[in-house]
C-alpha cells in the first residue's frame, strides 16, 4: 500500500508538473515571436486603422461612442457605401473601431 | 478490510491524475486554439454585422424675416446587412413645421418624406445600387444632409438647381488610384421619372467623380448630371474638401452650373474645432458664404414659377455648435440674406440628437 501510495505521488506530482509546465507554455507563447509579432502587426492595424478614420470618418462627424463589434460592422458597411470609402480603408477602420 | 480502504482512495487518486491530466491536455488544446486564432489577422470576422435602427431627431428654432418657426423632426434609418456583400438601407423623415398664421394661430403643418431606399451590392471596386437613392451630384446630400452632421442647419442655396433624388441603379465604389497616396472615387446612376408625391424623382443620369488624398487629407473632384424630361437641362459643378492636419479645420465647398432655368452658384464653408482650448474643446465654429447666379433671360412668369431660384441672392451664415455628448450637440447660427430690396436675418437654434440601437442580440455587454 505504502507502494502504491508512492506510485501514485508521483504520477500526482508528474500530473501537476505538467499541467504547470502547459501553463507556463501557454504564458511564454504571449511572449513568443509569433505572438509578438500579432501584437505587433495588431499595433500597426489598429494605428493605421486610426488614421484611416480621421481622414475619413472624422472629415464629416465627430467620433462616435463605443459599439459593439456587430454593430460597428454595420455603420462600417453603411458608410463604405455612403462615403464610397475603399476596402483597404473599410478594413482597417473596422478592426479600429471593433476594439 | 485493507483491500475496502484502499480501493475508495485509489480511485480517489485516479480522478485526480485523471482530472490533472485532463487540465493538461485542456491546456495544451487551448493554446493551440489561442495561437490559431491570433496568427488570424483580427477577430472580426466573428462580428457579423446585424441589423441596427440609427438615425437622428431635431428640435429647432428658425426665425426668418421675422417670421417663427419650430420645427420638431425625425429621421429614421434602418440598416439591414445580408450576408457578407449586401446591405438594405431606407431613411425617411418627418417633420411638423409650428408658425404663427394670419389669425394669429399658432398652426403646424406636417412634412414627410422617403431620403432613399436602396439594395447595395457590395464588392472591391464596384457597389451595385437599385432602388431609391441620393443622386450623387456634389457631396453635400450624401455626406453633410444629416441634420446631426451639417455644421449649419440652412442648406446652400444651390442644392435645389439640380436634381437631389433618384431612382433605378447607381454603379459606384473607390479603390487606390495605383499608389496608397490617391484613391479614387466615382458614382454613376440612370434614373426613371416618379411624380408619386413622396417619391418624386426625374428622369435623368449623371455621375461624379473624385480623388482623395489622405496625406493632406484634401478631395476634390466634379459632378455631371442630365435631366432627360420637360427642358432636358444639364448641369456641372466640382466639389472640394480640405481638413489640414495640423489644425482642427475643415473647408469645403462646392460650385454649380446649370443650363436651362435654374440658375447656379458656389458656397464655402468652414468649421473650426476649439479642441486646442481646453475649456472650449466642445465648441465648434463655423462660417459659410455663399452666391446664387439666377439664369439669364428670363421671362417674369418663370421667376415667379422659380421662386427662391428666381433671384440674385447673397448670404453670409455664422454658426456655433455645442458638442455636449457625442450623440447631442446643440447649435445655433445667424445669417444675412442680400435679395435686391429684401434682405433678412435668418436664425435658427436648437439642437440635434443622433440614435443607433441593435434590432438583434450584439453579443457584447457593450
Amino acid at each position: 500500500m505504502r507502494i502504491n501510495s508512492a506510485v501514485f505521488g508521483a504520477l500526482l506530482a508528474l500530473a501537476l508538473l505538467l499541467t504547470m509546465a502547459a501553463a507556463a507554455k501557454t504564458n511564454s507563447s504571449k511572449d513568443s515571436p509569433n505572438a509578438a509579432t500579432h501584437n505587433a502587426q495588431d499595433d500597426t492595424m489598429r494605428l493605421a486603422g486610426e488614421i484611416r478614420f480621421r481622414s475619413n470618418c472624422a472629415r464629416c462627424h465627430a467620433a462616435p461612442p463605443k459599439f459593439s463589434p456587430r454593430m460597428v460592422s454595420t455603420i462600417v458597411r453603411h458608410m463604405r457605401v455612403r462615403a464610397t470609402i475603399t476596402e483597404e480603408d473599410t478594413r482597417l477602420i473596422l478592426h479600429y473601431m471593433s476594439e | 478490510m485493507c483491500r475496502v480502504v484502499f480501493w475508495p482512495g485509489k480511485v480517489a487518486h485516479a480522478c485526480l491524475l485523471g482530472f490533472f491530466f485532463l487540465l493538461t491536455i485542456l491546456s495544451s488544446v487551448g493554446m493551440q486554439g489561442q495561437q490559431e486564432d491570433g496568427s488570424k489577422p483580427v477577430a472580426f470576422d466573428a462580428t457579423k454585422p446585424i441589423p441596427i435602427l440609427t438615425g437622428s431627431t431635431a428640435y429647432f428654432t428658425r426665425v426668418t424675416a421675422g417670421q417663427f418657426q419650430d420645427v420638431p423632426s425625425i429621421s429614421p434609418l434602418l440598416l439591414v446587412p445580408i450576408g457578407d456583400k449586401w446591405l438594405i438601407e431606407g431613411k425617411g423623415n418627418y417633420s411638423d413645421t409650428y408658425t404663427t398664421n394670419a389669425q394669429g394661430d399658432y398652426v403646424g403643418k406636417a412634412s414627410y418624406g422617403l431620403s432613399y431606399l436602396q439594395a447595395d451590392y457590395i464588392t472591391k471596386y464596384v457597389t451595385v445600387t437599385a432602388g431609391r437613392f441620393i443622386a450623387p451630384f456634389g457631396i453635400y446630400g450624401e455626406r453633410w444632409g444629416p441634420n446631426w452632421i451639417r455644421a449649419l442647419q440652412i442648406s446652400p442655396l444651390i442644392n435645389p438647381a439640380f436634381s437631389g433624388s433618384a431612382a433605378g441603379g447607381m454603379f459606384r465604389g473607390g479603390f487606390p488610384a495605383g499608389t496608397l497616396k490617391v484613391n479614387f472615387n466615382y458614382a454613376v446612376y440612370f434614373s426613371v421619372a416618379n411624380t408619386n408625391h413622396i417619391l418624386a424623382t426625374d428622369r435623368s443620369t449623371g455621375g461624379r467623380i473624385g480623388f482623395f488624398l489622405p496625406g493632406p487629407r484634401l478631395e476634390f473632384g466634379a459632378s455631371f448630371q442630365q435631366v432627360l424630361q420637360s427642358d432636358r437641362a444639364h448641369a456641372a459643378g466640382i466639389h472640394f474638401v480640405w481638413q489640414p492636419n495640423r489644425v482642427p479645420l475643415s473647408v469645403r465647398s462646392e460650385y454649380v452650373r446649370t443650363s436651362g432655368t435654374k440658375g447656379g452658384g458656389y458656397w464655402i464653408e468652414s468649421a473650426y474645432r476649439l479642441s486646442q482650448v481646453p475649456s472650449l474643446r466642445r465648441l465648434e465654429l463655423v462660417g459659410r458664404g455663399q452666391q446664387f447666379f439666377v439664369a439669364e433671360n428670363l421671362k417674369p412668369a418663370v421667376v415667379k414659377k422659380l421662386g427662391a431660384l428666381g433671384k440674385d441672392t447673397k448670404q453670409g451664415d455664422f454658426g456655433v455648435n455645442y458638442y455636449w455628448r457625442s450623440d447631442v450637440r446643440l447649435s445655433a447660427s445667424y445669417g444675412r440674406q442680400f435679395i435686391q430690396n429684401k434682405n433678412s436675418n435668418l436664425w435658427t437654434v436648437g439642437m440635434t440628437y443622433r440614435f443607433v440601437m441593435p434590432l438583434w442580440p450584439t453579443g457584447s455587454r457593450l
